[in-house]
């Protein structure tokens, strides 16, 4: 399902997906087209895209812990040239975030292969941050300035 | 909605390229380390990873990929990828897969550079 809000001071498209891996695509996709109507340099919408995607598996994966009959929400909006998307499943949430993964000790058998998935979110957006829903749920916020980082990282 | 890959060896001089055509998820697991194993009983020692030009690669086909570097790396082997976008190719530098493969533009520079 897909929702689309509009007023004057920002435009909201909200996406509920199936629990299925495979259907980030589906928000992936719209995000890119979100980000496209508001200028966004194809850079950008590919961050956009990766960060997206990702937020939505972990839901699917971790959050919602593979229930068919969950559902994942993608939500975004547009102001003052960032995109803020959240992405809400119906788990726990994250307790401790794992540390950065380290390529050089996981390629030596030290460290298990996981976290590259919230490690790229949180390189690529300019802001991420999780909150827990009242009712039992999980929403990671992420926001991505339509510039490149490098441009206003100062 | 399982994707499936489907991967194709082919030698050329002394590397072996894999030509990969799918996405990269979790779900390329196996198919990449039967590629993998088929390659390595050959006694390869050199291993071109061809990706689809478009292809979709998440984190968890991230992992998999690193996976196979594990090997290689453990069995001395120098391994290569192609066929990523410039997305992909800051992605790859950003997890550190680039301090274990060499990223090339296409097949036939990776080859030169490989055959040396």
């Amino acid at each position: 399902m897909i929702t689309m809000v509009n007023n004057q001071n920002n435009s909201t498209v909200q996406i509920t997906l199936s629990n299925r891996i495979g259907y980030e695509k589906i928000a992936m996709a719209c995000s890119a087209s979100f980000a496209e109507m508001f200028g966004f340099s194809n850079d950008r919408i590919e961050d956009l895209k990766t960060i997206v995607g990702e937020a939505s598996t972990n839901a699917m994966e971790h959050g919602n812990q593979g229930r068919l009959d969950a559902r994942v929400v993608v939500s975004m909006s547009f102001k003052d040239d960032t995109i803020c998307v959240s992405v809400a499943d119906e788990g726990p949430g994250i307790g401790k975030q794992p540390p950065p993964p380290d390529i050089a000790r996981i390629i030596e058998n030290n460290e298990a292969i996981c976290g590259f998935g919230l490690f790229l979110i949180k390189q690529l957006a300019d802001k991420v941050d999780f909150t827990k829903k009242p009712d039992n749920g999980h929403v990671v916020h992420m926001a991505l300035n339509m510039k490149a980082q490098a441009d206003h990282a100062e | 909605m399982q994707n499936k890959n489907e991967v194709t060896l082919k030698k050329q001089g002394s590397v072996v390229i894999f030509n990969i055509q799918g996405d990269i998820t979790s779900f390329s697991e196996p198919f990449l380390n039967q590629a993998y194993k088929e390659a390595n009983d050959q006694g390869t020692e050199k291993i071109l990873l061809n990706l689809e030009e478009g292809a979709y690669i998440n984190s968890g086909g991230i992992a998999v990929l690193i996976q196979i570097l594990a090997q290689t790396k453990k069995n001395n082997q120098q391994i290569s990828i192609t066929g990523l976008s410039e997305h992909f190719k800051k992605i790859f530098n950003m997890v550190g897969i680039t301090k274990f493969a060499d990223i090339h533009n296409d097949v036939e520079s990776a080859i030169a550079v490989m055959s040396k």
